[in-house]
């Protein structure tokens, strides 16, 4: 038990010699990445003395401090940057290779103004799809080319998440789609807010969200496959409206490629949901694993987009995590919905109501080891199952609230809208009483509920 | 707890409060009041410990005195509760104090371990002083290698001098005691030390030694230097002040007619001031921060620098001199350059001269705007759409393109020169973009002010009442599909307008309003008041969104922050509003007294058919606007 602090007086001592409020500086030269990893425990803030720095694509103010908290980025040096840091932790770089080149961002320029210049020529903008394997800079890439997009014309990119293990703009669990109308949050994980009732310091987001609900695709591919299809069919619509979002238009992130079915066969389809005509595979010519499933994509997808499969080596700044990291990143994007972050409080509301009263569904899981729906191929796999309230089943969940009446049918509750998120805290069996954390203020809604395989315990 | 043991440990507590300075009747008030009452010792232990830990950390020693003061003459069971927390709080102390306070802490702690003479066992239990021992072993230890690691690498040479130093010091000393046996043996000592160190054997290491040693014979030899020099002060002030004395009574003396002549020739001490010792040391001596004060001796650093000042001056003097004597110096022509300039300069002090020297801005600020001009000349002929290396392939991807790394990079950066201190956003030179900053700047500047100002609003207030205006805000529900399409982004990001204000957010506060949010859809995103001139239609009838709007702030009398309409029953809670920043009831008005439903009160009133329909209407009007 020596690594829990407190309970050694010799480990002690060194410690109390860090200073969290030294402050260190950094010299990072031109055109080179630093690694920085800060664990949950620990905090990190940047000050930019001089210089242009940017946080995946968004670049940070001069003589502002920056907080980190729970994260692994990098700060790309555009020009010679001179900035200090303070931290809890006094080596938040990644060993070994914590200042390198960043070789991606001739790359990323060049894609870039690419989109630019095809912007620039035709009113229906492109739609950019980004596959890859996990760890290969994916969702980097996305978040970089949203951020370059908006920076030099007042365009609207549409950026959509088709990895319900990615939490942008929302909790875990859900494909979204969200116009990035402003300045990203260079200090979240989850790239800014989303809308809440009062002042908040940078314009936060409007996301459609899609719930999916389960952890992994394959444990429901058609039902993944569903989500997808209800959220291409929102945003042609929104594109159909919104001329500037149409015009400037749609990154697309994807899950890892290992997650999707061998046959690529959800690839081809969700090309064909969102109109995709420009797809970025991120594989390494060096890698002989990555230009074999280059191989395997392009085979499939060529008859589709052509000559719009690109090849992009992966990104430097890469950060090698486990899934712990990504765990934890889920659980500060329920903590961040709820509480907001240390910048802007959000106030979330406990009620109590009657198991009566909560009306809870849930996605088949066919992986499920209990299920034994898996060989019956006749049944509908998307198909919603009334949940049987017990404190094992539901204790810490994370539910989505639908829009759907309390006694809708299975079928309306699926196709329906999502109003917001609700957690449960405690189950007293006993008295038959949920006691549910939602984000606003007032009774719980009077609507049905779905069950997501994700739990929060605060 | 009892009143009586509340009043007592109230008044300890005050008393403890007033613990701003070392004060000796407020320890010894604190020490009776827990003398006589050992029945409250766990509430007087509980609100000293809370003063230790909140109190300032240059009033915390004054805490320990108290502390040190209640267990020294109370003695159990005080002993035996300070000792839980004793490590702790000491450590917690330690760390935050000043080097002085420092010092003083461990010669507390040291009366601490010094045995008790009526139980024969040191004040607090022996565990939290060990390890109390220990972690100033470490701190100190820990210290020391700082303060070796300042030292100059020790050379032959460099401990040579130390020891003349050194040597001329006790040579002085013995001057004045001449009987002093110690310093005789001192003399010899160094002799020796002298001779072992010019045969040359010595290691690094031992040098190391040697070099510490000595440091620490200097300091101690400072320390008595001091103390002399201070009592020899005291005795010459003394003896000035003897002679004022015997000058008044000769002048009185005199006054009487006696006419003898007092001495007047103020005797001149012979005490020496003390030489400023080694010059590293001096300068060791400022520069390292100790842990323990009486490491580096007791002479203030200032004190030091000015006496080695003044003894550089003399020698420099000296020595030009002496050279000039001898002939050595070359004094300059009255027309060389070096006079010519001399005549030229201007006198420092001339402050006239200040006015023709040109400020130059930071280097940093004309970098800035080298690079800017660079960036807008690199896109002044680029136009993006004809340039065929843009186009989607393979090579252009992966192949740097220097159209893009030359000139197309400055677009996202520089060429956009004017960046947002607060965000880091960019935008350009042109008027339209211009306006667009002011009106970001502005934007910033409000939104600034709300949250500083309802964090402000926190600060000031010390109840829970007037903790509730600050500015609580909630995630919202999310948008319905519908809406979600035919949502703007303009509305958030318009910098004019505030959308947080807009209703679409209240009316997801009431779980019935949210359920009709799909039939109002299209009403989202513009506002309400825009739709009619004053909210008055042809009719007469009053719109209902401006019934909604109507609010009445809550007066600070009600508690709960609700209120039941007496029309339909309804209890209707309280919402902040941002505009006013206050709490409010909306669709509210207030009548009479009594508090209504806005929609509720006008359909009475419309219903309402007698003849006094329409200037009661009247003053409904007036009531809600």
């Amino acid at each position: 038990m020596s690594f829990l602090p407190g309970l050694t007086e010799e480990a002690q001592v060194p410690d109390i010699y860090i200073d969290v409020n030294e402050v260190h500086t950094q010299i990072l030269p031109m055109g080179t990445l630093w690694k920085i990893k800060v664990p949950s425990e620990s905090k990190m803030s940047i000050k930019i003395l001089t210089g242009i720095a940017e946080i995946f694509g968004t670049e940070l103010a001069n003589n502002i401090e920056y907080n980190f908290q729970n994260w692994n980025f990098t700060v790309y040096a555009v020009e010679e940057v001179y900035l200090e840091w303070k931290g809890t932790d006094p080596h938040p770089a990644v060993e070994g290779e914590d200042i390198i080149p960043n070789d991606s961002a001739k790359n990323i320029y060049n894609l870039h103004f690419a989109l630019e210049k095809m912007r620039n020529s035709t009113f229906d903008g492109p739609k950019v799809m980004i596959i890859g394997n996990k760890r290969a800079g994916k969702t980097a890439l996305c978040r970089t080319l949203c951020s370059y997009t908006i920076k030099f014309k007042s365009y609207q990119p549409m950026f959509i998440n088709l990895n319900p293990q990615e939490s942008i703009f929302s909790p875990p669990g859900c494909l979204s789609a969200t116009p990035i109308s402003d300045i990203l949050d260079v200090q979240l994980p989850i790239w800014g807010q989303s809308m809440t009732s009062g002042a908040t310091a940078l314009h936060s987001k409007q996301p459609l969200l899609k719930l999916f609900g389960l952890e992994m695709i394959p444990e429901n591919r058609e039902l993944y496959m569903a989500t997808v299809k209800m959220l291409a069919e929102d945003v042609s619509e929104r594109l159909q409206r919104d001329a500037l979002i149409q015009r400037s238009g749609c990154i697309i992130n994807t899950p890892p490629l290992s997650q999707l079915d061998d046959t690529l066969k959800e690839l081809v389809e969700i090309i064909h949901d969102f109109k995709v005509n420009l797809v970025i595979m991120i594989a390494d010519e060096s890698n002989d694993d990555d230009m074999a499933q280059f191989e395997r994509v392009s085979q499939v997808i060529k008859p589709f987009v052509g000559d719009f499969l690109l090849r992009l080596p992966r990104l430097t700044g890469v950060i090698e995590s486990d899934d712990t990291y990504e765990r934890s990143q889920q659980r500060n994007a329920i903590r961040e919905y709820f509480y907001g972050n240390s910048h802007t409080a959000l106030s979330p509301f406990s009620v109590s109501i009657d198991y009566e009263d909560l009306v809870l569904w849930e996605p088949m899981n066919l992986l499920d080891p209990g299920s034994n729906e898996v060989s019956n191929t006749s049944i509908d796999k998307l198909e919603l199952r009334q949940v049987q309230i017990t404190p094992s089943v539901i204790q810490h969940a994370l539910i989505c609230i639908t829009f759907a009446d309390k006694h809708a049918k299975a079928n309306d509750v699926s196709k329906s809208s999502i109003l917001g998120f609700a957690l449960v805290t405690e189950v007293n069996e006993k008295r038959r009483k949920v006691r549910i954390l939602i984000p606003v203020p007032g009774n719980f809604p009077n609507c049905a509920t779905l069950l997501t395989s994700y739990r929060y315990l605060e | 707890m009892d009143t009586e043991t509340e009043r007592l440990v109230k008044d300890f507590t005050s008393v403890l409060d007033e613990l701003t300075f070392n004060s000796k009747p407020i320890i010894t008030t604190l020490t009776k009041l827990a003398e006589e009452n050992i029945s409250c010792a766990q509430y007087f232990v509980d609100a000293l410990e809370t003063r230790i830990n909140k109190c300032v950390p240059t009033q915390k020693l004054y805490a320990f005195y108290a502390l040190d003061s209640i267990c020294k003459n109370a003695g159990s069971p005080y002993t035996i509760y300070f000792s839980r927390n004793l490590f702790a709080l000491y450590k917690k102390t330690y760390l935050l104090v000043d080097n002085t306070t420092r010092s003083k802490l461990i010669s507390l702690f040291k009366t601490w371990m010094t045995p008790s003479e009526a139980t024969g066992s040191p004040l607090f239990e022996t565990s939290s002083l060990g390890k109390i021992e220990t972690f100033l072993i470490k701190a100190s230890a820990l210290h020391q290698k700082n303060y070796q690691s300042m030292l100059p690498t020790p050379t032959v040479p460099l401990l040579l001098a130390d020891i003349d130093k050194l040597t001329i010091l006790t040579k002085q000393r013995l001057v004045k005691a001449p009987t002093d046996q110690k310093l005789n043996i001192k003399l010899q000592v160094l002799g020796q030390l002298k001779q072992e160190l010019q045969k040359g054997k010595l290691s690094q290491a031992a040098l190391r030694q040697v070099q510490l040693q000595l440091k620490e014979v200097f300091s101690q030899d400072q320390q008595l230097i001091q103390q002399q020099y201070e009592y020899e002060q005291k005795t010459q002030q003394r003896q000035q002040y003897q002679q004022q004395q015997q000058q008044q009574h000769h002048q009185q003396k005199r006054l009487d007619g006696s006419d003898s002549l007092g001495t007047n020739e103020s005797q001149k001490s012979s005490s020496s001031t003390p030489i400023p010792l080694f010059d590293n040391m001096t300068s060791l001596g400022s520069n390292v921060s100790s842990l323990f004060a009486n490491t580096t001796g007791v002479l203030s650093s200032q004190k030091l620098d000015v006496m080695e000042k003044a003894n550089k001056e003399s020698k420099v003097q000296n020595l030009y001199q002496s050279l000039n004597n001898l002939g050595l110096l070359y004094k300059p022509q009255n027309e060389s350059i070096v006079a010519l300039y001399d005549k030229i300069k201007p006198n420092e002090s001339d402050i006239s001269a200040k006015d023709h020297e040109i400020q130059l801005p930071p280097v940093e600020m004309l970098q800035n705007i080298v690079l800017d001009c660079k960036a807008y000349f690199a896109n002044v002929n680029i136009n993006i759409s004809n340039i065929p290396s843009l186009s989607f392939s393979q090579e252009n991807l992966t192949n740097p393109n220097n159209v893009v790394l030359n000139n197309l990079i400055h677009l996202l950066y520089r060429a956009k020169s004017n960046k947002c201190n607060t965000c880091g956003k960019r935008f350009g030179n042109s008027n339209d973009e211009k306006r667009l900053l002011s009106e970001h700047l502005d934007w910033h500047f409000r939104i600034n002010k709300r949250i500083k100002g309802s964090s402000q609003v926190i600060s000031n207030s010390n109840t829970g009442a007037t903790a509730m205006q600050k500015n609580i805000q909630s995630r919202n529900w999310y948008l319905q599909d519908s809406q979600w399409i035919s949502f703007n982004d303009d509305d958030i990001t318009s910098t004019k307008n505030i959308v947080n204000d807009n209703d679409g957010r209240n009316r997801n506060r009431r779980d019935d309003k949210w359920k009709n949010m799909g039939d109002n859809s299209s009403k989202i995103g513009h506002n309400p008041s825009s739709s009619g001139t004053d909210g008055t239609l042809n009719d007469g009838t009053i719109n209902e969104d401006i019934l909604r709007e109507a609010k009445v702030s809550v007066p600070e009398t009600n508690v709960d922050m609700t209120f039941k309409c007496p029309i339909c029953k309804d209890t209707v809670g309280a919402v902040y509003d941002e505009d006013s920043g206050e709490w409010v009831w909306k669709n509210t008005v207030y009548i009479n007294g009594k508090y209504f439903h806005a929609i509720c009160y006008y359909d009475s009133i419309k219903n309402n058919t007698n003849g006094d329909y329409s200037s009661a209407l009247q003053n409904f009007r007036k009531l809600i606007k």
